[in-house]
Protein backbone atom coordinates (compact mmCIF):
# COMPACT_ATOMS: atom_id res chain seq x y z
CA UNK A 1 0.00 0.00 0.00
CA UNK A 2 1.12 3.56 -0.67
CA UNK A 3 -0.55 6.58 0.93
CA UNK A 4 -0.80 10.12 -0.38
CA UNK A 5 0.48 12.27 2.47
CA UNK A 6 0.51 15.57 0.54
CA UNK A 7 -1.36 15.67 -2.76
CA UNK A 8 -0.08 17.70 -5.72
CA UNK A 9 -2.73 19.71 -7.62
CA UNK A 10 -3.00 16.88 -10.16
CA UNK A 11 -2.46 13.19 -9.42
CA UNK A 12 -4.20 10.22 -11.07
CA UNK A 13 -3.75 6.50 -11.69
CA UNK A 14 -2.94 5.74 -15.35
CA UNK A 15 -1.84 2.76 -17.42
CA UNK A 16 -1.69 2.09 -21.17
CA UNK A 17 -5.36 3.02 -21.61
CA UNK A 18 -8.52 1.55 -23.16
CA UNK A 19 -7.99 0.34 -26.68
CA UNK A 20 -11.23 -1.47 -27.47
CA UNK A 21 -14.09 0.85 -26.52
CA UNK A 22 -13.82 3.70 -29.01
CA UNK A 23 -16.97 2.50 -30.80
CA UNK A 24 -18.84 3.22 -27.54
CA UNK A 25 -17.34 6.71 -27.51
CA UNK A 26 -14.72 5.94 -24.86
CA UNK A 27 -11.38 7.66 -25.55
CA UNK A 28 -8.21 5.58 -25.15
CA UNK A 29 -6.96 7.72 -22.27
CA UNK A 30 -4.03 6.27 -20.38
CA UNK A 31 -0.71 7.97 -19.58
CA UNK A 32 -0.41 11.11 -21.72
CA UNK A 33 3.33 10.32 -22.01
CA UNK A 34 2.94 6.59 -22.41
CA UNK A 35 6.64 6.04 -23.12
CA UNK A 36 7.62 7.53 -19.75
CA UNK A 37 5.19 5.37 -17.76
CA UNK A 38 6.21 2.25 -19.67
CA UNK A 39 9.93 2.88 -19.18
CA UNK A 40 9.38 3.62 -15.47
CA UNK A 41 7.46 0.32 -15.23
CA UNK A 42 10.35 -1.58 -16.82
CA UNK A 43 12.79 0.03 -14.34
CA UNK A 44 10.54 -0.96 -11.41
CA UNK A 45 10.50 -4.55 -12.68
CA UNK A 46 6.89 -4.37 -13.93
CA UNK A 47 5.14 -5.32 -17.13
CA UNK A 48 5.17 -2.12 -19.22
CA UNK A 49 1.35 -1.90 -19.14
CA UNK A 50 1.11 -1.83 -15.32
CA UNK A 51 -0.69 1.10 -13.67
CA UNK A 52 1.33 3.92 -12.10
CA UNK A 53 0.77 7.47 -10.93
CA UNK A 54 0.64 10.48 -13.26
CA UNK A 55 1.70 13.60 -11.40
CA UNK A 56 1.60 17.30 -12.46
CA UNK A 57 1.40 20.96 -11.49
CA UNK A 58 3.38 20.88 -8.28
CA UNK A 59 4.92 19.08 -5.37
CA UNK A 60 3.60 16.54 -2.91
CA UNK A 61 4.50 13.45 -0.92
CA UNK A 62 3.61 9.79 -0.73
CA UNK A 63 4.48 7.23 1.92
CA UNK A 64 5.39 3.61 1.24
CA UNK A 65 3.52 1.45 3.76
CA UNK A 66 5.57 -1.57 2.68
CA UNK A 67 9.02 -2.22 1.24
CA UNK A 68 8.82 -1.30 -2.43
CA UNK A 69 10.84 -0.83 -5.59
CA UNK A 70 9.96 2.19 -7.68
CA UNK A 71 11.09 4.38 -10.56
CA UNK A 72 10.36 7.95 -11.67
CA UNK A 73 10.19 9.05 -15.29
CA UNK A 74 8.87 11.77 -17.58
CA UNK A 75 9.08 15.35 -16.32
CA UNK A 76 12.23 16.45 -14.50
CA UNK A 77 11.58 16.82 -10.83
CA UNK A 78 13.37 17.51 -7.59
CA UNK A 79 12.62 14.24 -5.80
CA UNK A 80 13.73 13.13 -2.34
CA UNK A 81 13.29 9.73 -0.68
CA UNK A 82 13.63 10.06 3.10
CA UNK A 83 16.37 12.67 2.87
CA UNK A 84 18.24 11.38 -0.18
CA UNK A 85 17.87 12.57 -3.77
CA UNK A 86 15.87 10.16 -5.96
CA UNK A 87 17.24 10.10 -9.52
CA UNK A 88 14.93 9.82 -12.54
CA UNK A 89 14.78 6.73 -14.81
CA UNK A 90 16.43 4.72 -12.04
CA UNK A 91 15.50 1.67 -9.96
CA UNK A 92 15.13 2.76 -6.33
CA UNK A 93 14.43 0.62 -3.25
CA UNK A 94 12.19 2.11 -0.56
CA UNK A 95 11.68 0.78 2.96
CA UNK A 96 8.31 0.56 4.64
CA UNK A 97 7.66 4.01 6.16
CA UNK A 98 9.85 5.90 3.66
CA UNK A 99 8.41 9.11 2.29
CA UNK A 100 8.93 10.21 -1.31
CA UNK A 101 8.67 13.96 -1.75
CA UNK A 102 8.51 15.76 -5.06
CA UNK A 103 9.55 19.30 -4.22
CA UNK A 104 8.77 20.69 -7.63
CA UNK A 105 8.61 19.82 -11.28
CA UNK A 106 11.52 21.66 -12.89
CA UNK A 107 11.08 20.78 -16.54
CA UNK A 108 8.41 19.06 -18.57
CA UNK A 109 4.88 18.55 -17.40
CA UNK A 110 3.88 15.00 -16.35
CA UNK A 111 5.91 12.91 -13.93
CA UNK A 112 5.35 9.16 -13.60
CA UNK A 113 5.83 6.98 -10.57
CA UNK A 114 5.89 3.23 -11.20
CA UNK A 115 5.86 0.92 -8.18
CA UNK A 116 6.82 -2.75 -8.47
CA UNK A 117 3.60 -4.78 -8.65
CA UNK A 118 1.69 -1.81 -10.11
CA UNK A 119 -1.17 0.19 -8.59
CA UNK A 120 -3.88 -2.41 -8.07
CA UNK A 121 -7.17 -0.61 -8.71
CA UNK A 122 -10.03 -2.42 -10.53
CA UNK A 123 -9.86 -2.97 -14.27
CA UNK A 124 -12.61 -1.01 -16.04
CA UNK A 125 -13.00 -1.77 -19.75
CA UNK A 126 -9.60 -3.44 -19.75
CA UNK A 127 -7.70 -0.61 -18.07
CA UNK A 128 -6.92 0.93 -14.69
CA UNK A 129 -6.67 4.46 -16.15
CA UNK A 130 -8.60 7.32 -14.59
CA UNK A 131 -10.98 9.00 -17.03
CA UNK A 132 -11.86 12.18 -15.18
CA UNK A 133 -14.58 13.51 -17.56
CA UNK A 134 -16.51 10.23 -17.18
CA UNK A 135 -15.65 9.84 -13.46
CA UNK A 136 -14.59 6.22 -13.87
CA UNK A 137 -11.40 4.17 -13.76
CA UNK A 138 -8.37 4.66 -11.53
CA UNK A 139 -9.15 5.36 -7.88
CA UNK A 140 -12.93 5.95 -7.63
CA UNK A 141 -12.83 7.80 -10.98
CA UNK A 142 -11.22 10.85 -9.43
CA UNK A 143 -7.95 12.64 -8.69
CA UNK A 144 -6.02 11.43 -5.67
CA UNK A 145 -6.27 13.39 -2.44
CA UNK A 146 -4.38 13.51 0.82
CA UNK A 147 -5.06 10.40 2.87
CA UNK A 148 -5.91 8.14 -0.08
CA UNK A 149 -4.31 4.70 0.25
CA UNK A 150 -3.66 2.71 -2.91
CA UNK A 151 -3.18 -1.05 -2.99
CA UNK A 152 -0.05 -2.25 -4.76
CA UNK A 153 -0.09 -5.57 -6.65
CA UNK A 154 2.17 -8.51 -6.00
CA UNK A 155 5.64 -8.29 -7.56
CA UNK A 156 5.70 -10.45 -10.67
CA UNK A 157 9.46 -10.98 -10.88
CA UNK A 158 12.78 -9.86 -9.47
CA UNK A 159 13.19 -6.09 -10.07
CA UNK A 160 16.54 -4.71 -11.27
CA UNK A 161 19.16 -3.93 -8.59
CA UNK A 162 19.14 -0.58 -6.85
CA UNK A 163 20.64 2.16 -9.03
CA UNK A 164 19.92 0.43 -12.33
CA UNK A 165 19.09 3.13 -14.85
CA UNK A 166 18.21 3.63 -18.47
CA UNK A 167 20.79 4.95 -20.92
CA UNK A 168 19.81 8.46 -22.02
CA UNK A 169 19.96 7.55 -25.71
CA UNK A 170 17.07 5.11 -25.24
CA UNK A 171 14.77 7.94 -24.10
CA UNK A 172 12.86 10.43 -26.29
CA UNK A 173 14.73 13.71 -26.85
CA UNK A 174 12.40 15.66 -24.62
CA UNK A 175 14.50 18.82 -24.78
CA UNK A 176 14.06 19.30 -28.53
CA UNK A 177 10.94 21.16 -29.49
CA UNK A 178 10.68 19.28 -32.80
CA UNK A 179 7.46 17.33 -33.29
CA UNK A 180 7.09 15.24 -36.44
CA UNK A 181 3.69 15.04 -38.12
CA UNK A 182 2.04 13.12 -40.96
CA UNK A 183 -0.65 14.44 -43.27
CA UNK A 184 -4.10 14.26 -41.66
CA UNK A 185 -7.32 12.99 -43.22
CA UNK A 186 -8.18 16.55 -44.35
CA UNK A 187 -4.67 17.64 -45.32
CA UNK A 188 -5.74 18.31 -48.92
CA UNK A 189 -8.35 20.88 -47.86
CA UNK A 190 -5.60 23.23 -46.73
CA UNK A 191 -3.70 25.54 -49.06
CA UNK A 192 0.02 25.35 -49.66
CA UNK A 193 0.43 28.55 -47.71
CA UNK A 194 -1.42 27.08 -44.73
CA UNK A 195 0.96 24.13 -44.85
CA UNK A 196 3.97 26.43 -45.03
CA UNK A 197 2.67 28.31 -41.99
CA UNK A 198 2.19 25.08 -40.03
CA UNK A 199 5.63 23.68 -40.80
CA UNK A 200 7.71 26.86 -40.87
CA UNK A 201 6.47 28.88 -37.91
CA UNK A 202 6.79 28.33 -34.21
CA UNK A 203 3.82 27.44 -32.03
CA UNK A 204 3.49 27.91 -28.30
CA UNK A 205 1.42 25.64 -26.07
CA UNK A 206 -1.37 27.78 -24.62
CA UNK A 207 -2.65 27.81 -21.04
CA UNK A 208 -5.85 26.26 -22.42
CA UNK A 209 -4.35 22.79 -22.59
CA UNK A 210 -4.99 19.64 -20.61
CA UNK A 211 -5.32 15.87 -21.11
CA UNK A 212 -8.07 16.51 -23.67
CA UNK A 213 -6.02 18.69 -25.98
CA UNK A 214 -3.27 21.28 -26.30
CA UNK A 215 -4.35 24.55 -27.88
CA UNK A 216 -1.49 26.13 -29.82
CA UNK A 217 -0.76 29.83 -30.20
CA UNK A 218 1.10 31.29 -33.16
CA UNK A 219 0.13 31.90 -36.75
CA UNK A 220 -3.54 31.12 -37.48
CA UNK A 221 -4.29 28.83 -40.44
CA UNK A 222 -7.25 29.63 -42.59
CA UNK A 223 -9.76 26.83 -42.29
CA UNK A 224 -11.47 26.53 -45.65
CA UNK A 225 -13.95 23.88 -44.56
CA UNK A 226 -15.44 25.22 -41.33
CA UNK A 227 -16.95 22.20 -39.69
CA UNK A 228 -17.30 18.81 -41.41
CA UNK A 229 -19.47 15.77 -40.70
CA UNK A 230 -17.94 14.17 -37.60
CA UNK A 231 -15.50 11.30 -37.95
CA UNK A 232 -13.00 9.51 -35.73
CA UNK A 233 -10.02 11.35 -34.24
CA UNK A 234 -7.05 10.01 -32.34
CA UNK A 235 -4.61 11.42 -29.80
CA UNK A 236 -2.12 13.52 -31.76
CA UNK A 237 -4.70 14.70 -34.32
CA UNK A 238 -4.11 18.37 -35.11
CA UNK A 239 -7.46 19.92 -35.83
CA UNK A 240 -8.14 23.43 -37.04
CA UNK A 241 -11.23 25.04 -35.50
CA UNK A 242 -12.92 28.20 -36.81
CA UNK A 243 -10.41 30.58 -35.21
CA UNK A 244 -7.54 28.95 -37.15
CA UNK A 245 -5.42 28.11 -34.09
CA UNK A 246 -4.47 24.43 -34.08
CA UNK A 247 -5.54 22.08 -31.29
CA UNK A 248 -3.52 18.89 -30.80
CA UNK A 249 -5.89 16.30 -29.36
CA UNK A 250 -4.50 14.30 -26.44
CA UNK A 251 -5.30 11.11 -24.52
CA UNK A 252 -8.78 12.04 -23.22
CA UNK A 253 -10.06 13.77 -26.39
CA UNK A 254 -13.50 12.74 -27.67
CA UNK A 255 -13.39 9.81 -30.10
CA UNK A 256 -15.07 11.75 -32.92
CA UNK A 257 -14.99 15.38 -34.01
CA UNK A 258 -16.02 17.67 -36.83
CA UNK A 259 -13.07 20.04 -37.19
CA UNK A 260 -10.80 19.31 -40.16
CA UNK A 261 -7.65 17.42 -39.22
CA UNK A 262 -4.71 18.89 -41.09
CA UNK A 263 -2.10 16.58 -39.56
CA UNK A 264 -1.40 13.94 -36.93
CA UNK A 265 1.58 13.93 -34.56
CA UNK A 266 3.91 10.96 -35.04
CA UNK A 267 3.28 8.60 -32.10
CA UNK A 268 7.01 8.44 -31.43
CA UNK A 269 6.94 12.19 -30.75
CA UNK A 270 3.71 12.32 -28.76
CA UNK A 271 5.71 12.15 -25.48
CA UNK A 272 7.70 15.22 -26.56
CA UNK A 273 4.51 17.19 -27.20
CA UNK A 274 2.81 15.85 -24.04
CA UNK A 275 5.69 17.13 -21.89
CA UNK A 276 5.38 20.70 -23.22
CA UNK A 277 4.02 23.13 -20.62
CA UNK A 278 2.02 26.28 -21.38
CA UNK A 279 4.47 28.81 -22.83
CA UNK A 280 6.81 26.19 -24.32
CA UNK A 281 7.51 26.42 -28.05
CA UNK A 282 7.35 23.65 -30.66
CA UNK A 283 7.97 23.29 -34.36
CA UNK A 284 6.35 20.80 -36.68
CA UNK A 285 8.21 18.78 -39.32
CA UNK A 286 6.29 16.84 -41.95
CA UNK A 287 7.23 13.20 -42.57
CA UNK A 288 5.59 10.32 -44.45
CA UNK A 289 3.50 7.62 -42.78
CA UNK A 290 6.27 5.11 -43.55
CA UNK A 291 8.85 7.28 -41.77
CA UNK A 292 6.49 7.85 -38.89
CA UNK A 293 5.76 4.14 -38.41
CA UNK A 294 9.50 3.39 -38.61
CA UNK A 295 10.14 5.97 -35.88
CA UNK A 296 7.42 4.32 -33.76
CA UNK A 297 9.03 0.91 -34.27
CA UNK A 298 12.38 2.36 -33.14
CA UNK A 299 10.73 3.87 -30.05
CA UNK A 300 9.08 0.52 -29.28
CA UNK A 301 12.37 -1.30 -29.70
CA UNK A 302 14.16 1.21 -27.39
CA UNK A 303 11.53 0.45 -24.76
CA UNK A 304 12.04 -3.24 -25.33
CA UNK A 305 15.79 -2.75 -24.87
CA UNK A 306 15.22 -0.99 -21.53
CA UNK A 307 12.97 -3.89 -20.43
CA UNK A 308 15.50 -6.49 -21.56
CA UNK A 309 18.45 -4.80 -19.83
CA UNK A 310 16.36 -4.35 -16.68
CA UNK A 311 15.33 -7.99 -16.50
CA UNK A 312 18.83 -9.23 -17.35
CA UNK A 313 20.38 -7.06 -14.62
CA UNK A 314 18.06 -8.59 -12.02
CA UNK A 315 19.45 -12.09 -12.51
CA UNK B 1 -11.99 -2.38 -56.07
CA UNK B 2 -15.57 -2.47 -57.28
CA UNK B 3 -16.38 0.81 -55.47
CA UNK B 4 -13.98 3.37 -56.92
CA UNK B 5 -15.18 6.05 -54.48
CA UNK B 6 -13.61 4.24 -51.50
CA UNK B 7 -10.49 6.05 -50.27
CA UNK B 8 -8.03 5.04 -47.56
CA UNK B 9 -6.02 7.60 -45.61
CA UNK B 10 -3.79 7.17 -42.56
CA UNK B 11 -4.99 8.76 -39.31
CA UNK B 12 -1.63 8.77 -37.61
CA UNK B 13 0.42 5.64 -37.01
CA UNK B 14 -2.32 3.44 -35.60
CA UNK B 15 -5.48 4.12 -37.59
CA UNK B 16 -6.79 4.14 -41.15
CA UNK B 17 -9.85 6.12 -42.23
CA UNK B 18 -11.86 4.78 -45.15
CA UNK B 19 -14.00 7.45 -46.79
CA UNK B 20 -17.10 6.13 -48.57
CA UNK B 21 -18.45 9.28 -50.19
CA UNK B 22 -18.80 13.02 -49.93
CA UNK B 23 -22.49 13.43 -49.18
CA UNK B 24 -24.32 12.54 -45.99
CA UNK B 25 -27.16 10.21 -46.93
CA UNK B 26 -29.05 7.42 -45.15
CA UNK B 27 -27.85 5.04 -47.87
CA UNK B 28 -24.18 5.88 -47.35
CA UNK B 29 -24.60 5.47 -43.60
CA UNK B 30 -26.12 1.98 -44.11
CA UNK B 31 -23.18 1.07 -46.34
CA UNK B 32 -20.73 2.22 -43.65
CA UNK B 33 -22.56 0.32 -40.89
CA UNK B 34 -22.59 -2.83 -43.06
CA UNK B 35 -18.85 -2.48 -43.64
CA UNK B 36 -18.25 -2.04 -39.89
CA UNK B 37 -20.22 -5.23 -39.26
CA UNK B 38 -18.17 -7.11 -41.87
CA UNK B 39 -14.92 -5.83 -40.38
CA UNK B 40 -15.95 -7.31 -37.02
CA UNK B 41 -16.91 -10.58 -38.71
CA UNK B 42 -13.69 -10.72 -40.77
CA UNK B 43 -11.58 -10.69 -37.56
CA UNK B 44 -8.53 -9.20 -39.27
CA UNK B 45 -5.46 -9.54 -37.06
CA UNK B 46 -4.13 -6.60 -34.97
CA UNK B 47 -7.37 -4.60 -35.12
CA UNK B 48 -8.41 -2.80 -31.93
CA UNK B 49 -11.55 -0.83 -32.82
CA UNK B 50 -13.84 0.08 -35.70
CA UNK B 51 -15.47 3.52 -35.44
CA UNK B 52 -18.16 4.26 -38.05
CA UNK B 53 -19.15 7.87 -38.82
CA UNK B 54 -21.20 9.83 -41.42
CA UNK B 55 -18.91 9.63 -44.46
CA UNK B 56 -16.19 7.31 -43.26
CA UNK B 57 -15.21 4.60 -40.87
CA UNK B 58 -11.92 4.38 -39.01
CA UNK B 59 -10.09 1.23 -38.06
CA UNK B 60 -7.63 1.41 -35.16
CA UNK B 61 -4.81 -1.15 -35.17
CA UNK B 62 -1.69 -2.15 -33.28
CA UNK B 63 1.14 -0.66 -35.36
CA UNK B 64 3.72 -2.72 -33.49
CA UNK B 65 2.69 -5.77 -35.53
CA UNK B 66 1.61 -4.45 -38.94
CA UNK B 67 1.96 -1.46 -41.26
CA UNK B 68 -0.38 1.11 -42.74
CA UNK B 69 -0.04 -0.31 -46.25
CA UNK B 70 -0.86 -3.84 -45.11
CA UNK B 71 -3.88 -2.86 -42.99
CA UNK B 72 -5.26 -0.37 -45.53
CA UNK B 73 -5.27 -3.04 -48.23
CA UNK B 74 -7.11 -5.59 -46.09
CA UNK B 75 -9.62 -3.09 -44.71
CA UNK B 76 -10.38 -1.74 -48.19
CA UNK B 77 -11.05 -5.29 -49.40
CA UNK B 78 -13.64 -5.84 -46.69
CA UNK B 79 -15.27 -2.43 -47.15
CA UNK B 80 -15.47 -3.00 -50.89
CA UNK B 81 -17.38 -6.28 -50.65
CA UNK B 82 -18.80 -6.53 -47.14
CA UNK B 83 -21.14 -9.41 -48.00
CA UNK B 84 -18.15 -11.69 -48.70
CA UNK B 85 -16.95 -11.37 -45.10
CA UNK B 86 -20.15 -11.36 -43.04
CA UNK B 87 -21.92 -14.69 -43.37
CA UNK B 88 -24.86 -13.58 -41.23
CA UNK B 89 -26.78 -10.43 -41.95
CA UNK B 90 -26.26 -7.74 -39.38
CA UNK B 91 -28.72 -8.29 -36.54
CA UNK B 92 -31.19 -5.44 -36.31
CA UNK B 93 -31.22 -4.25 -32.75
CA UNK B 94 -34.22 -2.20 -31.68
CA UNK B 95 -34.45 -0.25 -28.45
CA UNK B 96 -37.54 1.22 -26.84
CA UNK B 97 -36.64 4.01 -24.44
CA UNK B 98 -39.30 5.18 -21.97
CA UNK B 99 -39.29 8.97 -21.55
CA UNK B 100 -40.96 11.24 -19.04
CA UNK B 101 -41.64 14.31 -21.19
CA UNK B 102 -41.24 17.26 -18.82
CA UNK B 103 -37.88 18.68 -19.90
CA UNK B 104 -36.96 22.24 -19.01
CA UNK B 105 -37.07 23.31 -22.66
CA UNK B 106 -40.28 21.48 -23.64
CA UNK B 107 -42.50 24.56 -23.39
CA UNK B 108 -39.93 26.71 -25.24
CA UNK B 109 -39.67 24.09 -28.00
CA UNK B 110 -43.47 24.12 -28.35
CA UNK B 111 -43.44 27.91 -28.64
CA UNK B 112 -40.54 27.97 -31.11
CA UNK B 113 -42.08 25.29 -33.35
CA UNK B 114 -45.64 26.63 -33.10
CA UNK B 115 -46.89 23.26 -31.87
CA UNK B 116 -48.61 22.27 -28.66
CA UNK B 117 -46.60 20.37 -26.04
CA UNK B 118 -48.69 17.28 -26.85
CA UNK B 119 -47.85 17.59 -30.54
CA UNK B 120 -44.12 17.92 -29.80
CA UNK B 121 -44.24 14.70 -27.76
CA UNK B 122 -46.37 12.93 -30.36
CA UNK B 123 -43.95 13.85 -33.16
CA UNK B 124 -40.92 12.85 -31.12
CA UNK B 125 -42.36 9.41 -30.24
CA UNK B 126 -43.84 8.71 -33.67
CA UNK B 127 -40.58 7.95 -35.45
CA UNK B 128 -38.01 5.19 -35.41
CA UNK B 129 -34.52 6.74 -35.29
CA UNK B 130 -31.23 5.37 -36.54
CA UNK B 131 -28.05 5.59 -34.45
CA UNK B 132 -25.76 7.55 -36.80
CA UNK B 133 -22.65 7.42 -34.62
CA UNK B 134 -21.41 7.59 -31.05
CA UNK B 135 -19.05 10.19 -29.67
CA UNK B 136 -18.83 13.59 -27.94
CA UNK B 137 -18.80 11.78 -24.58
CA UNK B 138 -18.89 8.02 -23.87
CA UNK B 139 -22.25 6.52 -24.84
CA UNK B 140 -23.61 9.66 -26.54
CA UNK B 141 -25.50 8.46 -29.64
CA UNK B 142 -26.57 10.84 -32.40
CA UNK B 143 -30.03 9.72 -33.60
CA UNK B 144 -31.62 10.68 -36.93
CA UNK B 145 -33.88 11.91 -38.24
CA UNK B 146 -36.08 14.24 -36.31
CA UNK B 147 -39.45 15.31 -37.71
CA UNK B 148 -38.83 18.49 -39.76
CA UNK B 149 -41.33 20.46 -37.68
CA UNK B 150 -39.19 19.85 -34.54
CA UNK B 151 -35.88 20.95 -36.02
CA UNK B 152 -34.37 23.92 -34.16
CA UNK B 153 -30.80 25.23 -34.03
CA UNK B 154 -28.81 24.50 -30.86
CA UNK B 155 -29.30 26.83 -27.91
CA UNK B 156 -27.24 30.01 -28.23
CA UNK B 157 -25.94 29.50 -24.69
CA UNK B 158 -24.91 25.92 -23.93
CA UNK B 159 -25.67 24.83 -20.36
CA UNK B 160 -22.64 24.04 -18.20
CA UNK B 161 -24.30 20.88 -16.89
CA UNK B 162 -27.00 18.75 -18.48
CA UNK B 163 -28.02 15.84 -16.21
CA UNK B 164 -27.53 12.26 -17.36
CA UNK B 165 -30.74 10.79 -18.81
CA UNK B 166 -31.86 14.07 -20.40
CA UNK B 167 -33.59 13.51 -23.74
CA UNK B 168 -32.79 16.36 -26.09
CA UNK B 169 -33.14 17.59 -29.65
CA UNK B 170 -31.06 19.86 -31.92
CA UNK B 171 -31.18 20.40 -35.68
CA UNK B 172 -32.17 17.09 -37.34
CA UNK B 173 -31.08 14.89 -34.43
CA UNK B 174 -32.16 13.69 -31.02
CA UNK B 175 -30.11 12.10 -28.23
CA UNK B 176 -30.01 11.02 -24.61
CA UNK B 177 -27.21 12.50 -22.48
CA UNK B 178 -25.41 9.48 -21.01
CA UNK B 179 -23.39 11.43 -18.40
CA UNK B 180 -23.66 14.81 -16.69
CA UNK B 181 -21.94 17.05 -19.25
CA UNK B 182 -22.15 20.53 -20.70
CA UNK B 183 -24.65 20.64 -23.55
CA UNK B 184 -26.40 22.96 -25.98
CA UNK B 185 -29.37 20.82 -27.04
CA UNK B 186 -33.02 21.47 -26.11
CA UNK B 187 -34.04 19.21 -23.23
CA UNK B 188 -37.55 17.84 -23.68
CA UNK B 189 -37.62 14.87 -21.31
CA UNK B 190 -35.84 12.40 -19.11
CA UNK B 191 -35.30 8.64 -19.11
CA UNK B 192 -34.22 6.17 -16.42
CA UNK B 193 -32.58 3.96 -19.06
CA UNK B 194 -28.84 3.73 -18.42
CA UNK B 195 -27.20 4.72 -21.71
CA UNK B 196 -23.62 4.19 -20.55
CA UNK B 197 -22.22 1.94 -17.85
CA UNK B 198 -18.44 1.40 -17.73
CA UNK B 199 -19.02 -1.88 -15.86
CA UNK B 200 -20.87 -3.26 -18.90
CA UNK B 201 -19.30 -4.72 -22.06
CA UNK B 202 -19.87 -2.97 -24.37
CA UNK B 203 -20.44 0.01 -22.08
CA UNK B 204 -22.76 1.94 -24.42
CA UNK B 205 -26.35 0.71 -24.71
CA UNK B 206 -26.57 1.82 -28.34
CA UNK B 207 -24.41 0.86 -31.30
CA UNK B 208 -24.11 2.68 -34.63
CA UNK B 209 -26.80 1.32 -36.96
CA UNK B 210 -29.28 0.38 -34.19
CA UNK B 211 -32.90 1.55 -34.25
CA UNK B 212 -34.38 3.55 -31.37
CA UNK B 213 -37.95 4.49 -30.48
CA UNK B 214 -39.12 6.64 -27.58
CA UNK B 215 -42.25 5.87 -25.56
CA UNK B 216 -44.06 8.37 -23.34
CA UNK B 217 -44.36 7.45 -19.66
CA UNK B 218 -45.75 9.52 -16.82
Amino acid sequence: VITITRAPPYLTVQDSGRRHSRASGVPPGGAIDLFALRAANALAGNHIDAAGLEWALGGGSITFEQDAVFSLGGARAHAILSGKAAAPWTTIYARSGDELTIEQISGGRFLYLAVSGGIDVPLILGSRSTYLPGRFGGYLGRMLKRGDSLPVGAQTGQPPPSGFHSAADLLPRYETGIVHITRGTHADLFSESAWRTLTESEYVVSAASDRTGYKLEGAALSNPAGSLPSEASCPGSIQIPGDGFPIALMADAPTVGGYPKIAVVAEADLPILAQRSPGDAIRFELITIEQSQRALKRRTSDLHTISQLASRSSR
Amino acid sequence: LTSPQLRAHPLGDSAVTITFGTERTAKLLRQIHAAAHSLHAAKLPHIEDVVPAYLALTVFYDARHTSYAEIAKKVLEVCDQPARFAHDARETREHLIPVHYAGMDLEAVAVATGLSVGEVVERHTRRAYTVDLLGFVPGFAYLSELDTSLQLPRRAEPRPRVPAGSVAIAAAQTAVYPLDTPGGWHIIGRTQTVMFDPAREPPALLRAGDTVRFRRVT
